[in-house]
């Protein structure tokens, strides 16, 4: 526990810091733009609030992205997967008027959907990359498809019932966090609770031990009479539950509780580079996915603080951020270390 | 016993030539040794033919055709399943894609452009994802060059097309360059690049190139000038890009086959050690191969933006560079077999059109067939596995009657309750415990009949299973005042077969001591 502990600190230490420390520059600026004691609690409640709820889709699916990849298998279907969690909570709420009935349906749809992606990468031996753009491809059109054939309409859904936000009464008195953790959906709080069991599943289980060795070394795992393809199997159909509960985040956890069309907007890629960027862990994934839903708040952020509303010309570079972090720390600014055996089939030896 | 047969068998048809297979071989191998005394032109020409007759150049032809027919029986189903009359939406698809087929080659065009990319740098061992930035890197610069300066008639798009692969091979040669350099992944490096370029054009077109005027708030460039727009060659939309997605698909293969580049490249991709060892520069083919497949994808923008739209504007490509891996993988990343591929993709995209109209079928029918057709190439083992058990229960057969048969109507059945189950999933005013056990009996339906297809007799025990959850279903349904005789009778069917086959295969394993 203490070796972990501290190889956490070290291994993790960058990104927290850097956060922290662009954190707290922002909201000095902040203050000295707004001048105003109140003014500036509700805004950076709101920088806090908006954060979360950008972040949570993202570390939900890149959670989901950790559980495949760390088990050997690239799964960049995960876009189609929150897509179709995102379609299955709306269609699953409108029919049976329950929004818990919805991130049931969301969950399993992300989960079938991952199934077809393990049937093919991993028992069919087919190539990963093929596969999960099939995945991303069958997710758009079918969902749009079934837009129109539930609905009747091009873009976005009929309305439904949202999820019940959680209220915290006894944070409102306090300034800052009382208006960010105050009227939250649940999945945001299950989205950390995620990350916690994910790390305790993945470093403290002889279950993740083996996921872990599934894409580290899988003929080490074979030898050692343990089914590789059992559980990749079981990584990508986690990756996909995941990834389907990010989705159903997207329509009913925030905003407008409808479907829209392509309504994950590239999240699943951005899910991609925080998994990339956070390192293939738990924790990583967190850090990476708040500082990209950071990211994401600020574009919106700065329109409401007059000095900095020309930034909002420019809020494309804003959204850039996350991309280029990605290609830099690939290039070799940060030390990334990806699985061993990602994308590599594993063929069992044939029998003499 | 019979599993021993079978495998026997199977063993032969794999490695001795079958009857036909065989006789072709011959006749090919008779040809190309008499074309060595025949003159040099000729000679070429019978060389290339006899090509056409080898198992490797059809294998990838049926193996496309199998997964595209696959995915039509899928899309059929879901056709039906969502109220629409799949065989009348097809045959709208066909016929309307024919009588306007200027339309399908218009829609491929930059679907060739596009797949060439992909393939290109897969032949180098790489994968392009990120084709949709270069080509918007690519449209971009053609827009920019196609209002900006002021060029004679002819001259005007080549210059632009040019820029336009230029942009879009310098997009792609960055990530090569990262990956041959900085060892970093290129299927990351593509993807999020792709992401980098889409945003930077759309601010581009946003700010400071954004069309001047006071009502303007869309996000586009001015129109290009008529000097750059390339001619219409038949119909309303047929642009000269055509043509030179031809010329490229030509040159890709020229390249690839008949250089020393191309050579080194699939060298490269095929072993990259050795070719490092054989004392090519791996390294300068990786940036090589990325840069040039960027500039593929550059002119699939730009010759979108000249033939077309005339101007850039934000998300105007349909994720035009993402179809193109579908192009590459469906026309198994060779040149030829892209243009034949992005043909098919354009064929139903034109076709998607007429089908809305006619079978009221939404278009986006065409991205779920897409879809499904990339799934079962990806997987070209399942195909291979089908065709295995197919010949396997083919011989098996002829050797033993009763049991197959109890396999195949077990299945039939299985497949039917899928199918069945499927339409009862739309009846939602039922209620969510009806809804559940239909969804968990098509599940378990599906499973059963892939299953038996395996020949794993626990699908008989799955097929029980699911038999169980029917009777409960009509037990449900009688609660909510439906007809449930019908899902009697399938449960009770399913229920005899199955016990009858697990009976059959028990039988088996007694007096042979191996089931089947």
């Amino acid at each position: 526990m203490k070796s972990a502990m501290k190889r956490f600190l070290r291994r993790g230490i960058v990104i927290p810091v850097v956060l922290l420390v662009i954190i707290i520059l922002l909201l000095k600026f902040t203050y000295d733009a707004v001048d105003d004691v109140e003014t500036f609690y509700a805004l950076t409640g709101w920088l806090l609030e908006a954060t979360l709820q950008s972040a949570t889709p993202l570390i939900l699916a890149a959670l989901g992205g950790m559980f495949s990849e760390k088990s050997g298998v690239v799964n960049i279907g995960l876009e189609g997967m929150m897509l179709i969690g995102a379609f299955a909570a709306v269609a699953a709420t409108y029919f049976f008027y329950d929004p818990w009935i919805g991130l049931l349906a969301a969950v399993l749809a992300g989960g079938i959907l991952a199934v077809v992606h393990a049937i093919i990468c991993v028992k069919m031996k087919g190539n990963h990359i093929v596969s999960g753009t099939g995945i991303i491809l069958f997710a758009a059109g079918f969902t749009t498809l079934m837009l129109e054939v539930i609905w009747n309409r091009k873009g976005i859904s009929e309305q439904v019932t949202a999820l019940p936000n959680v209220n915290m009464p006894f944070l409102q008195d306090i300034p800052i966090i009382g208006v960010a953790f105050d009227n939250l959906s649940p999945i945001v709080y299950f989205a950390f609770v995620l990350v916690i069991v994910s790390w305790y599943v993945m470093y403290r289980t002889p279950f993740g031990l083996r996921l872990r060795a599934a894409g580290e070394d899988p003929s080490t795992l074979d030898a050692a009479g343990v089914s590789v393809e059992k559980y990749r199997f079981i990584g990508v159909v986690i990756s996909g539950l995941l990834a389907g509960l990010g989705g159903a985040y997207l329509s009913l956890g925030r905003g407008l509780p409808a479907f829209g069309k392509q309504m994950t907007a590239g999240r699943g890629f951005i899910a991609l580079a925080a998994l990339i960027f956070g390192n293939w862990t738990p924790f990583g994934v967190l850090a990476a996915g708040l500082f990209f839903g950071f990211l994401d708040t600020l574009q919106h952020f700065v329109g409401f603080v007059p000095a900095w509303q020309w930034i909002q010309g420019y809020s494309q570079f804003l959204q850039m951020i996350p991309f280029v972090l990605v290609v830099l720390a690939l290039a070799g600014i940060r030390k990334s270390v990806p699985p061993k055996a990602i994308a590599v089939p594993y063929e069992k030896e044939v029998k003499a | 016993m019979i599993e021993d047969n079978l495998q026997d068998n199977r063993d032969q048809s794999d490695g001795g030539q079958t009857g036909l297979r065989a006789n072709v071989e011959r006749i090919r191998l008779n040809l190309v040794e008499r074309a060595e005394e025949w003159p040099g032109p000729i000679k070429s020409i019978v060389l290339a033919f006899t090509k056409l007759l080898t198992w490797a150049f059809w294998k990838p032809l049926i193996w496309a055709l199998f997964s595209v027919v696959l995915a039509a029986i899928i899309s059929a189903i879901i056709m039906e399943i969502s109220g629409y009359n799949s065989l009348e939406a097809f045959s709208a698809l066909i016929f309307g894609a024919l009588t306007r087929f200027d339309r399908v080659l218009f829609e491929s065009t930059p679907l060739i452009f596009a797949g060439l990319s992909v393939a290109f740098v897969f032949k180098a061992g790489l994968f392009n994802i990120g084709a949709e930035g270069q080509l918007y890197m690519g449209s971009m610069a053609a827009a920019i060059l196609g209002y900006i300066i002021p060029l004679p008639y002819g001259i005007h798009p080549l210059v632009c097309l040019a820029t336009g692969a230029l942009a879009g091979a310098l997009w792609g040669f960055l990530p090569g360059l990262l990956k041959a350099y900085r060892g970093a992944h290129e299927v990351v490096t593509t993807m999020m690049l792709s992401y980098t370029a889409i945003l930077f054009t759309q601010w581009l077109a946003a700010g400071p190139l954004k069309e001047p005027g006071e009502f303007q708030w869309n996000a586009q460039t001015t129109l290009i000038l008529e000097t750059a727009q390339l001619p219409i060659l038949w119909g309303y939309y047929l642009h000269a890009g055509f043509l030179l997605a031809i010329v490229c698909v030509i040159g890709v293969a020229f390249v690839l086959n008949r250089t020393v580049l191309g050579f080194e490249m699939r060298a490269v991709g095929f072993n990259e050690a050795a070719a490092e060892t054989a004392g090519i520069d791996s390294k300068k083919n990786v940036a090589l191969a990325l840069g040039i497949g960027g500039g593929l994808a550059g002119l699939a923008g730009a010759s979108e933006i000249l033939g077309t739209h005339h101007r850039f504007y934000n998300s105007w490509s349909p994720g035009l560079g993402f179809e193109g891996i579908t192009v590459a993988v469906l026309g198994n990343n060779n040149p030829f077999g892209c243009l034949l591929a992005a043909i098919f993709f354009g064929f139903l995209k034109a076709g998607g059109n007429a089908m809305h109209q006619q079978a009221h079928v939404p278009i986006e029918m065409v991205g779920v067939m897409q879809g499904l057709v990339v799934l079962f190439v990806a997987a070209p083992r399942f195909i291979q596995w089908i065709a295995d058990q197919s010949l396997d229960y083919g011989k098996w057969f002829s050797v033993d009657k009763i049991r197959p048969i109890s396999f195949a109507l077990n299945m039939i059945i299985a497949l039917y309750g899928t199918y069945f189950s499927f339409i009862l999933l739309g009846e939602t005013q039922l209620g969510l415990m009806f809804i559940g056990i239909s969804a968990a009996v098509s599940i378990l339906s599906i499973a059963a009949f892939f299953m038996i297809f395996a020949r794993n007799s626990r699908g008989f025990i799955v097929s029980l299973i699911a038999s169980m959850c029917w009777f409960t279903l009509a037990a449900v349904g009688m609660g909510a005042g439906v007809d449930v005789s019908f899902m009697i009778l399938v449960g009770l069917v399913q229920a005899v077969l199955s016990v009858l086959a697990l009976l059959l295969v028990k039988g088996a394993g007694k007096s042979k001591g191996d089931g089947a």
